[in-house]
């Protein structure tokens, strides 16, 4: 249903992958949950013909292999390094200029890397916040010290921030995790031979609604906010018209309104279209105008605050992926 | 690497629009004699400007709107080869169409002139000083930033349909079209009902002059009969309107009247015949009519009509009687409903009002036959009326000897019915009296009244005539309670000006009932998919002062007590008035509108219907994406907040121009704060 989007049409002669030779390939993953080295596997039977392809260099998840095994490759020796996980701790930092200078191309893979994803929510709180929130009151910040004085735990940065904010990043498969037909889509090029050109997120330009089936109404409009575990609702319906916060508008199309279709809002985590800017105060107007009642007038103002009062948590609703990549620097 | 870059690096194929490169921008500061420059520095605005990034002339004058102004200006375009100018004067809804002009002549195209106003947005609200004229160059260099971002643009062009659609057959709806057809153009007039007229065709005489109301109306509803550009269709409704300025689709929905008119010779033995009696709507239900009958006798269509509703039944036939009395066999149970569509350029909407019904005020007994409507009143002063114009009343048929005329029935009572005045009950209110009076000189009349409102030409004049010449009792209060007793109606009131309780025994009590928007107003303002009603129900003008004859909708037009109470000079009036409109409109060669308009990127749109809702232009439609049609567009700039994909834009107007705008207006001005720093020190 979904159509490779406008922009894969772009395409250029890549050095990557030579179609002789078995393509280079490391993922790695950073402040991660390990949703989405486990994500390849969605693509099914394909994911065999896939491994078959490529070389793999470097996989924690999959291949045994250390850090110093990557130190001691030689610089752009890879040809594609697939980060996912955001970039929490100095460690992550490291590993992450360190797979840029042994890789050709480096793909922000999944939500984290992409803007920062859930673990990002947490800079809502200073560092300090944090560390006395989850250890408790007596924690003093800075590195622990290690077992026996030699290896100690890596600190965390300031903020979880987003791949593209340490190092430079080519291509993005977005997602949490990465739906199959972004997978599918990335890897078709990659194998294909026709990469696009950098930089490049593997998604829709156009939004959600593009694929989504349910029906939108020409008077559509909000008289109430609900939250998905309230209400059932209609099949056919526009989320957004039943009252759930639905994403879909301010986010990029690629996993055939998935989320939608199974009668969940969807939450936002290709990431805001590419012209819709910040997704939280994109959604924040459109929401703005959606609500409303069949009369309107100055006498509907409280009424429509009210509404929108409503809205719990907003800052997860509208940046459940992307704070990381938004939030606004202390 | 920039720490923070933005997400549409990574990928996107629409970078905003950059500032077109060499730039060469004028600036021009009018003094508007002493309205700016009292108050600003306008030598000192045109100083900063001249140094600002961009602008290579910078000049003040005193008027710029003169003639030696605009051609200062288009000197400047000439010599310094300006790509773009800004006038800092007053608010672009003034000159900005002569500065336009005067670019274009010079050779810049037009869009590429921009008003700063220093006039309404400064000088008018602050007190003379620096901060005034620090304020002044900042407008003017968002302006600038706009303009360097400004791309040519040619007008819109659109062509059009040529016939007008009048909907209603009052006097203003006549009116109208007589004027539309006379212009040449080919007119459709709907009425609802089987006959043209309106309210106006019911009233005896008018005020202030007592010309016969039917003497001076039938000959302009002949005349729309006889009209070759005329097609008048009755028993019509308006079913649906579409399209836009210019370019509308209506389809009118026309009942069968069951008689061809062209065969009806009007001998009315099918009325006689008709078992059926209901009241008769003309009349007002003081007489009766049959099932088939014509509303009255100059009816135009001059024909019988049957009406299906109160019909024993035509399908299947049940009765029949009235077709076998037909000698020329006008009567045809056959016909059917006729679904009219048509393309018109321009639309006439003369939808009249109604009557607040007078069972709204149960104090005044309104199921009494003696209290009547002053519609009812009319038709008993009518000569052609079920008295023959012998003032009787409904119950018993007696000469009422006092007559009671309560004054703002319903309306002035935001508490309980209508808000507003009604504007025309002073006048027939009197008219009533003094007719009543000239009737049955030897009876009462009185007139509960709050106040007199007689601002029309003659009006005034009339009043103390009634008053005075004709002795009637004007009673200042309000009547509290109306009750039969016996023969009489008790009417309970109060002088407010002696504060005196009066009670009269009357014969006969005329509520003058508000003036009401008629029933089905409201679909009618649905199928146009406007906010085109005011909170009363009425339809409502595009600005109350300045286009009192326009809807938001382009083309649109109103005229008569559809937009608000109504007598028959202000109805005629606007009807001529709502024609010129329509005709100025239809024989424009193509229309033009201003091309400053939203665009949808349809790359980006997703077609997730954010926007078309709330478009109060209804100049969005989405299928698989959005589309702006460009003639209705206002350039308002709702959608494109609105829009959450970006994929919306004004021209002109983009977010990286706003952006820009923006940064300028906050930039800080170095000449201005050293100039504080000598000040403070």
């Amino acid at each position: 249903m979904s159509s490779p989007t406008s922009l894969t049409e772009t395409r250029h002669s890549s050095p990557v992958p030579r179609r002789d030779a078995k393509p280079k390939l490391a993922v790695y993953w950073t402040g991660s949950c390990g949703g989405c080295d486990v994500s390849f596997l969605e693509v099914g039977e394909a994911i065999v013909e896939v491994l078959s392809r490529v070389e793999i260099v470097f996989w924690p998840a999959l291949v045994d292999a250390k850090r110093s095994d990557l130190e001691a490759l030689p610089p752009g020796s890879i040809d594609v390094a697939l980060i996912n996980g955001v970039i929490r701790t100095e460690e992550n930092a490291e590993m992450a200029k360190l797979l840029r200078a042994k890789s050709k191309y480096i793909v922000a893979y999944g939500a984290c890397a992409h803007l920062g994803g859930v673990p990002s929510l947490a800079d809502r709180w200073g560092k300090e916040e944090i560390f006395r929130e989850v250890f408790g009151k007596g924690f003093r910040p800075g590195p622990p010290p290690g077992a026996n004085g030699e290896a100690a735990l890596p600190d965390l940065l300031d903020a979880a921030v987003p791949l593209e904010d340490v190092v430079r990043v080519d291509y993005v498969v977005p997602g949490c995790p990465p739906p199959a037909p972004l997978i599918s889509r990335f890897f078709g090029a990659l194998l294909g031979g026709e990469m696009p050109e950098p930089p490049h997120v593997f998604a829709n330009v156009k939004a959600l609604c593009e694929e989504c089936q349910r029906v939108r109404h020409d008077d559509r409009r909000i008289e109430r906010i609900v939250r998905p575990h309230e209400v059932l609702p209609d099949p056919e319906t526009c989320l957004l018209e039943q009252g759930l916060i639905c994403m879909g508008p301010v986010t990029r199309g690629g996993c055939n309104a998935l989320c939608p279709a199974a009668g969940m809002p969807c939450t936002g985590c290709l990431g805001p279209t590419p012209e819709a800017g910040d997704p939280g105060t994109a959604m924040l107007s459109a929401l703005a105008s959606l609500v409303r009642f069949e009369d309107e007038g100055e006498e509907y103002f409280p009424k429509e605050d009210g509404v929108l009062e409503a809205l719990a948590d907003p800052l997860g609703t509208f940046y459940m992926y992307s704070f990381g990549r938004f939030r606004r620097k202390r | 690497m920039s720490k923070r870059s933005d997400a549409r690096n990574l990928s996107t194929r629409h970078p905003s629009r950059v500032t077109r490169r060499g730039q060469r921008i004028g600036v021009f500061v009018c003094h508007c004699g002493h309205n700016i420059a009292g108050v600003v520095d306008v030598k000192r605005v045109a100083e900063e400007l001249s140094r600002y990034p961009g602008v290579v002339y910078a000049t003040d004058y005193e008027y710029m709107c003169s003639d030696p102004g605009q051609d200062l200006i288009k000197r400047a375009i000439r010599e310094h080869r300006l790509s773009g100018v800004v006038v800092a004067a007053c608010s672009p809804s003034m000159h900005e169409t002569t500065f336009r002009r005067a670019a274009e002549e010079a050779g810049l195209n037009p869009y590429l002139v921009e008003c700063a106003n220093i006039r309404e947005h400064c000088s008018w609200v602050h007190n003379p000083g620096l901060e005034a004229t620090e304020k002044a160059v900042r407008i003017t260099r968002t302006m600038v930033e706009k303009v360097k971002g400004n791309m040519p643009l040619e007008p819109v062009e659109v062509s059009h349909a040529d016939k007008c659609l009048v909907v209603g057959g009052g006097i203003a709806g006549i009116q109208a079209a007589l004027d539309v057809a006379e212009a040449g153009y080919e007119v459709i007039l709907a009425e609802r009902s089987p006959t043209i007229g309106g309210h106006m065709a019911q009233l005896s005489e008018t005020f202030p002059t007592l010309d016969c109301s039917q003497c001076i109306l039938t000959p302009k509803m002949v005349e729309v009969e006889r009209h070759p550009n005329i097609r008048l269709l009755v028993n019509a409704e308006v079913e649906e309107i579409s399209g836009f300025i210019g370019n509308y689709r209506v389809r009118i929905r026309k009942r069968p009247a069951y008689v061809d008119p062209d065969l009806c010779n009007l001998c009315g033995e099918c009325e006689k015949v008709c078992p059926v009696r209901v009241p008769n709507e003309f009349d007002r239900g003081l007489l009766e009519r049959g099932a088939i009958y014509i509303p009255f006798p100059q009816a135009v269509p001059s024909t019988y009509t049957l009406d299906e509703e109160t019909c024993l039944g035509i399908k299947p036939l049940i009765c029949g009687k009235c077709a076998e009395v037909c000698e020329p066999g006008a009567i045809d149970f056959d016909m059917s409903e006729e679904v009219i569509e048509e393309e018109v350029g321009a639309i006439i909407l003369a939808t009249g009002y109604d009557l607040y019904e007078t069972k709204a005020l149960p104090e005044y007994s309104p199921e009494d036959p003696d209290v009547i409507d002053p519609l009812q009143f009319e038709r008993l002063l009518s000569a052609t009326g079920p008295t023959r114009g012998e003032i009787r009343r409904p119950s018993d048929g007696k000469v009422p000897k006092t007559v009671v005329f309560i004054k703002c029935a319903g309306s002035r009572d935001p508490e309980l019915h209508k808000p507003y005045c009604s504007a025309i009950c002073c006048m027939y209110t009197a008219k009533h009296a003094l007719l009543y009076k000239h009737a049955v000189p030897d009876g009462r009349a009185i007139v509960f009244y709050i106040d007199i409102r007689a601002p029309g030409k003659g009006y005034e004049e009339f009043i103390h005539r009634v008053m005075e010449e004709d002795r009637v009792l004007y009673i200042r209060g309000k009547v509290a309670k109306v009750f039969r007793e016996g023969d009489k109606l008790i009417v309970w009131g109060v002088d407010t000006l002696s504060g005196q309780r009066v009670e009269v025994e009357a014969d006969l009590v005329v509520l003058a009932m508000a003036v009401v928007p008629p029933e089905g107003v409201e679909e009618l303002a649905r199928t146009l998919r406007l906010s085109c009603l005011d909170e009363n129900g009425f339809l409502k003008e595009a600005h109350p002062k300045l286009r009192p004859l326009e809807t938001l909708a382009g083309g649109i037009f109103i005229a008569g007590a559809a937009q608000g109470p109504k007598d028959i000079p202000q109805a005629v009036t606007q009807g001529s008035g709502a024609a010129a409109k329509a005709i100025s409109l239809l024989s424009a060669p193509v229309l033009t509108h201003s091309p400053e308009v939203a665009e949808v990127d349809e790359e980006l749109c997703s077609g997730c219907r954010v926007c078309a809702p709330l478009c109060p232009y209804g100049a969005i439609t989405v299928e698989e994406v959005a589309q702006v049609n460009e003639l209705l567009c206002e350039g308002c700039g709702t959608c494109v907040a609105a829009c959450p994909s970006g994929a919306l834009s004004l021209r002109n107007l983009d977010d990286a121009q706003v952006e820009r705008m923006v940064e300028a207006a906050l930039a800080e001005l170095e000449g201005a704060r050293e100039a504080v720093e000598v000040k403070g020190g």
